[in-house]
């Protein structure tokens, strides 16, 4: 019921946070923060640099944070680079997030994947399904719909997810094995 | 529709088979089993998630659920709270792979296609056919004898009347062939 150990990791949990163990894999050093729910089937792959997970957050499965090199250079001489996640996103199920900057309260919908140059600030939702792969900076409160792509503006951010984090929290921990806060890490052992 | 369904074989020991001819692969999640009912001769392929902690989750007979899917139990936001509701999925209904499912209920005789996202608390009614690729937006229900397709899904034909007999026999047929190899 560990995590993947195949590839070595380090990830450093807060106090509030649970993070269930099964189909989870972690590469690279993690930090998430307290209050966050991690549901089983996850990928979280800081294979470029550090991934910084903020507080609230709720991360549904097969959901894959990956902070990865860009295609094709060369890896040695690339230096790392942070990839911060703000509080109160929700990823939901089989999202695909590699922006390095992700704001507050942003919703990534059902099997929506965000491009590596995107910024998402704050209050965005992207849709279920569809692709950001643009070099941009989303304005605060865009929705992203539909397989065309289309845009609107919400007048406000969407609400809060506490009900559903409390309520995570209070289950999740008797039906799975969940990671303790702390640091737990693992190196690969050298071959 | 095939006429003859292909055989499909798999390692025995890959599959666990109950007594009442359910076959579940191991490399499936099954999370909170005491939760999870199929009713029998239930299919469930490798690297499913089924969310039976959240809240139960009851699957009928001869349905076949596709790699890498997500079962999921809806929500609902209460004033006080959220509760998960129990999911319910008919007969003979055949999900294939990597579908993201959030119903509340699935009736029978459905075919979800490939790769679709069933968004909350849908409903979605006997003899419909999801098209693959489709978005089924959160609260739709799907009237019975539909296809339905597209993100955000859109009603693109009647099902033939059929419905029922096709997806009965695509359902045992596959679980006919779905053999273990020697």
């Amino acid at each position: 019921m560990c995590p993947a150990i195949n590839s070595s990791y380090q990830v450093t949990i807060a106090p509030g946070a649970y993070v269930c163990e099964e189909r989870l894999q972690l590469v690279g050093e993690i930090s998430i923060g307290s209050k966050t729910i991690i549901h089983p089937g996850v990928s979280i792959i800081a294979e470029a640099g550090p991934i910084f997970i903020g507080d609230g957050n709720l991360i549904e499965e097969q959901c894959v944070i990956a902070n990865r090199f860009p295609p094709g250079v060369d890896k040695d001489q690339m230096n790392q680079v942070v990839m911060i996640i703000g509080n109160n996103n929700v990823f939901e199920v089989g999202s695909q997030c590699e922006a390095l900057k992700v704001g507050d309260n942003n919703i990534l919908e059902c099997k929506a994947q965000v491009g590596r140059s995107v910024t998402l600030t704050s209050g965005c939702v992207i849709g279920a399904k569809c692709s950001l792969t643009t070099d941009e900076v989303l304005p605060e409160n865009t929705v992203v719909f539909g397989s065309d792509h289309q845009r609107r503006t919400m007048p406000d951010r969407p609400a809060f997810q506490t009900h559903q984090l409390d309520f995570l929290a209070r289950i999740l921990p008797t039906s799975h094995y969940v990671l303790k806060h702390g640091t737990k890490s693992h190196t690969q052992p050298a071959t | 529709m095939l006429m003859e369904l292909p055989e499909v074989s798999y390692k025995k020991a890959d599959f666990i088979e109950t007594t009442s001819g359910n076959k579940v692969c191991r490399r499936s999640i099954m999370c909170g089993s005491q939760n999870i009912v199929l009713q029998g001769k239930t299919i469930v392929m490798a690297d499913c998630i089924v969310r039976g902690d959240l809240a139960a989750v009851k699957i009928g007979k001869n349905c076949v659920i596709g790699e890498k899917c997500v079962i999921r139990p809806p929500f609902k936001k209460f004033a006080k709270g959220v509760a998960f509701f129990p999911m319910q999925i008919g007969d003979h209904v055949f999900i294939e792979d990597e579908c993201v499912i959030n119903a509340a209920s699935i009736g029978s005789y459905v075919h979800v296609g490939k790769n679709s996202v069933i968004g909350r608390r849908c409903i979605i009614m006997d003899c419909s056919y999801i098209l693959p690729n489709s978005v089924i937006p959160p609260e739709t229900v799907i009237p019975s004898y539909t296809i339905y397709g597209g993100s955000p899904a859109a009603f693109v034909e009647d099902f033939p009347e059929t419905a029922k007999e096709l997806m009965i026999d695509v359902t045992q047929s596959f679980y006919q062939n779905f053999k273990p190899l020697q």
